[in-house]
């Protein structure tokens, strides 16, 4: 007899007197004494049995729990964090303007040690390193963040729409092969080089063909789960394309999407930084990592923290955003979330 | 697979030329025209009225525009009779208006001098025309009726004729081409030269002005290098000279008299000491290329053996951190500790013929490339490790070290094997970041600096350079990797759409 066959009959209407002898039997054996009027009925709560049990499972839950499982994840977040705050607020700190050359003829104001006035110190001709290396961190930021937004941004949509249609893809796998091809530093600089310096210049420069990259990504994702048979399902339900991309697809690209970004800004961090210190690109208006590693490595045995420093900041950018973002996307694959 | 062969050769040759067309088309329209004058001495140098007509002049021979004087136009329109007329004439006026009509510019010289008054016409040509003038020149075909001098030596007779050269080797030499020697033989690479058809993708300018700029790249470079020589003339002489290189010479003078006699082919280039850009550049992507691939492979083996150990663990943050660190920053961390080891931070310090110049940047290069290659042979690997021949070789007892060396890496590395071609191929091009760096003079270095100097020719050629390397490596590549795996076929059979 199961549970709900027996809940149809009235509880109260259960005769047990037979198990009155079972229970006599048993108290001579055991000397306790056990009627069956000592039972009471317990009704079953229909809601609760029909619930599974098992531990509370929410995506983004799980992905930050397991983004702050990993120490060095925290430790690399909370640099980045400090140099990202540092960037937009130093010049609250500092009190020094980085385009300022006004000590360009006063000696006494060249190449001073890092001190408390000048926390990073003083370059050739008297700036002060702090307040230019955080502008210059600001910008390189600034540039490979807007770069990656617009490569992400133009890739999946175009990425989405390929790995849809057969028709696009004939063509688009073409433009891909050609592009694919050129070397991506060639490109870079050609850009920068005839579009002439300036930010969005060199954002241009950056994100004009690397979506296409993006795209073909997006396009293998989307062309692995489109034929699957829940999509299938979905379709014979009725869903558009449309609804199926942005509740079927879209949720498992995000893990891809935190590994393109965080190998995609570091290096356009490095694209940055080397086309300024090269001196294609950024104009002499714009504070620039680049251009103050390549200003100081003249004086890399005189004066080394000038170079140590913007050095270090540069790499630490690349490096802790790589780290985040690699455990991001590590984090965010639901594959990962084991309960 | 011969016909894909074909139709994907056919492909590639078609992506260089619209990748090529895209640059020559963004190089002469966009960049301004002022910057090309930058590096410009002469230019400097000239004032008035005399500074248009050489900014023209130079516009048109670096293929910006078409560009006549008031003569020239007259003498286009007219014939004879124009070189009387003045520019209040009726008929100068009208042939003026007939320029304007063409969609020439007609620009008044206002300077005060004696060209004042008169007037120059130009036409910027447009992107159509750009490419087509850039593909039209690409190949330049040397035949014995390529000199058209008035002065043409009596008694030479046009045509090919087998003769010794000064190294007493036979060589196939031409009267009436450009070059005399045709086809030679020397101790150089690559041993067989040929002057029958050159490719020309302009000249260098302002760097290096008037030259080709393939010779820019391709020829030697550096301190002049003289050797004992005879000469045609039977002097002998310790000259630099490559008697090879000799090329048609329209105005000769008496030392190319005491030298060739009255051979008018006397204009020659000299041989340096170092070694050409290309080879430069060659010799240390191999290097690092060789040592990219002695180093990673091993590695990569070994971190896929001991998956999650303590030398995997080790390897993923070397691989992270490589791949993280801007290669402005590794590269500087790398000279300050070869500061303290005395290496040079500048490859000309100590110049090509030291070994010491190459240790920095061929490290660097090789440390660059490892990342990619140790993370994806563990990648392949790991993924092979888990596949059912594996299993069953582990059933039939074979041994960790058979199954990794003779079943696993053989499948691991056939995606591996694909790049080599690639690898190898692009060390010709050499690494722009590393080279610039190091002020290596080679053709990575070369590209920065024609963009900086607006040279740009050579942008353009590096860019040609660049580009068919790279489409062809990848090329390569895939049908090394159909050679090294049978399995594979590129081309897609029937039945499968």
């Amino acid at each position: 007899m199961n549970p709900i066959d027996e809940k149809k009959v009235p509880e109260t209407q259960v005769d047990r007197s037979y198990l009155n002898e079972v229970f006599e039997a048993g108290a001579e054996v055991t000397g306790l004494v056990v009627r069956a009027d000592s039972f009471s009925a317990k009704s079953v709560d229909e809601l609760t049995s029909e619930k599974i049990s098992s531990p509370k499972y929410t995506y983004w839950g799980s992905v930050w729990r397991r983004f702050f499982s990993s120490k060095v994840a925290i430790f690399m977040l909370v640099v980045f964090s400090v140099i990202f705050l540092m960037s937009m607020i130093h010049p609250l700190i500092s009190g020094y303007d980085h385009l300022n050359v006004v000590n360009i003829n006063d000696r006494s104001k060249w190449f001073l040690r890092p001190s408390a006035e000048h926390l990073f110190g003083t370059d050739d001709v008297g700036r002060d390193m702090f307040a230019l290396v955080w502008s210059g961190a600001r910008t390189s930021l600034f540039i490979s963040i807007m770069a990656t937004l617009i490569t992400l941004t133009i890739g999946v949509i175009v990425g989405m729409w390929w790995g849809f249609s057969k028709r696009l893809d004939v063509i688009m796998i073409e433009i891909y092969n050609i592009i694919a091809n050129v070397p991506f530093t060639l490109i870079v600089m050609i850009l920068a080089f005839t579009t002439g310096g300036g930010v969005w210049q060199l954002i241009f420069a950056l994100s004009c063909t690397s979506w296409i990259g993006v795209a073909y990504f997006i396009r293998v994702q989307v062309m692995i789960r489109r034929d699957r048979e829940y999509n299938l399902a979905s379709k014979c339900l009725g869903s558009s394309s449309g609804k199926i991309i942005k509740n079927n697809i879209f949720p498992y690209l995000i893990s891809v999407l935190m590994t393109i970004i965080s190998r995609d800004i570091p290096s356009y961090i490095s694209y940055e930084v080397f086309l300024s210190y090269i001196g294609v690109g950024l104009s002499e208006k714009v504070a620039s990592l680049g251009r103050v590693i390549e200003t100081s490595s003249k004086h890399m045995q005189s004066a080394p923290y000038l170079f140590f420093i913007p050095l270090v900041v540069t790499a630490l950018i690349s490096v802790s955003l790589y780290i985040v973002g690699q455990t991001l996307a590590d984090a965010s694959d639901p594959r990962n979330h084991m309960i | 697979m011969g016909r894909y062969i074909w139709i994907r050769l056919l492909k590639s040759l078609l992506s260089i030329a619209i990748v090529v067309s895209i640059v020559v088309v963004l190089v002469y329209k966009l960049v301004p025209t002022s910057k090309v004058f930058e590096g410009d001495e002469a230019f400097r140098k000239l004032k008035a009225n005399a500074k248009v007509l050489y900014t023209y002049n130079r516009l048109e021979t670096l293929g910006y525009c078409d560009y006549l004087t008031s003569g020239e136009m007259l003498a286009a329109e007219l014939g004879e009779k124009a070189h009387s007329l003045k520019p209040s004439d009726e008929e100068y006026q009208r042939v003026l208006q007939v320029f304007r009509d063409r969609g020439y510019t007609i620009e008044e010289l206002t300077y005060n001098d004696k060209l004042q008054g008169t007037h120059v016409a130009y036409r910027f040509y447009n992107s159509f025309e750009l490419i087509g003038h850039f593909f039209a020149k690409l190949f330049q075909v040397d035949t014995p009726n390529a000199i058209q001098d008035p002065n043409w030596p009596e008694g030479l007779q046009r045509g090919y004729r087998f003769e010794k050269d000064h190294n007493g080797i036979y060589a196939l030499t031409c009267a009436g081409c450009k070059h005399k020697y045709q086809l030679y033989f020397d101790k150089h690479f690559p041993f067989i030269h040929q002057n029958f058809i050159h490719i020309y993708f302009g000249e260098s300018y302002p760097s290096q002005q008037g030259v080709n700029t393939l010779e820019v790249i391709g020829s030697s470079q550096g301190k002049k290098v003289k050797i004992e020589q005879t000469f045609p003339s039977g002097q002998v002489l310790k000259s630099p000279i490559n008697q090879h290189s000799r090329k048609y010479k329209f105005t000769r003078d008496h030392l190319d008299e005491k030298k060739y006699g009255d051979d008018p082919y006397a204009d020659t280039t000299n041989m340096q000491e170092a070694p050409s850009m290309i080879f430069t550049s060659y010799r240390i992507g191999l290097l690092s290329i060789l040592f990219a691939y002695l180093f990673a492979i091993p590695m990569g083996i070994w971190m896929a053996k001991r998956k999650g150990k303590l030398i995997d663990k080790i390897g993923i943050i070397y691989i992270n951190f490589i791949l993280a660190l801007p290669s402005l920053a590794l590269i500087f961390f790398f000279k300050v500790i070869g500061y303290r080891f005395n290496l040079p931070d500048k490859f000309p310090q100590l110049g090509f013929h030291d070994i010491r110049s190459y240790i920095l940047p061929v490290m660097l290069l090789a440390i660059m490339s490892t990342p990619g290659l140790m993370m994806w042979l563990r990648r392949y690997m790991v993924d092979q490790e888990t596949s059912d021949y594996v299993k069953f070789a582990r059933a039939k007892g074979l041994s960790n070290r058979e199954i990794y060396n003779r079943h696993i890496f053989k499948n691991a590395v056939i995606p591996i094997v694909n790049g080599i071609p690639g690898s190898i191929i692009l060390a010709i091009s050499g690494a722009v970041i590393t080279e610039s760096m190091f002020a290596v003079p080679g053709m990575g270095k070369m590209l920065p600096d024609a963009i900086k100097a607006a040279n740009n020719n050579m942008v353009i050629t590096l860019s040609f350079i660049f580009t068919a390397l790279s489409i062809l490596s990848v090329f390569l590549g895939d049908l090394l990797m159909t050679v090294v795996d049978p399995r594979i076929s590129l081309t897609v059979k029937e039945g499968l759409e």
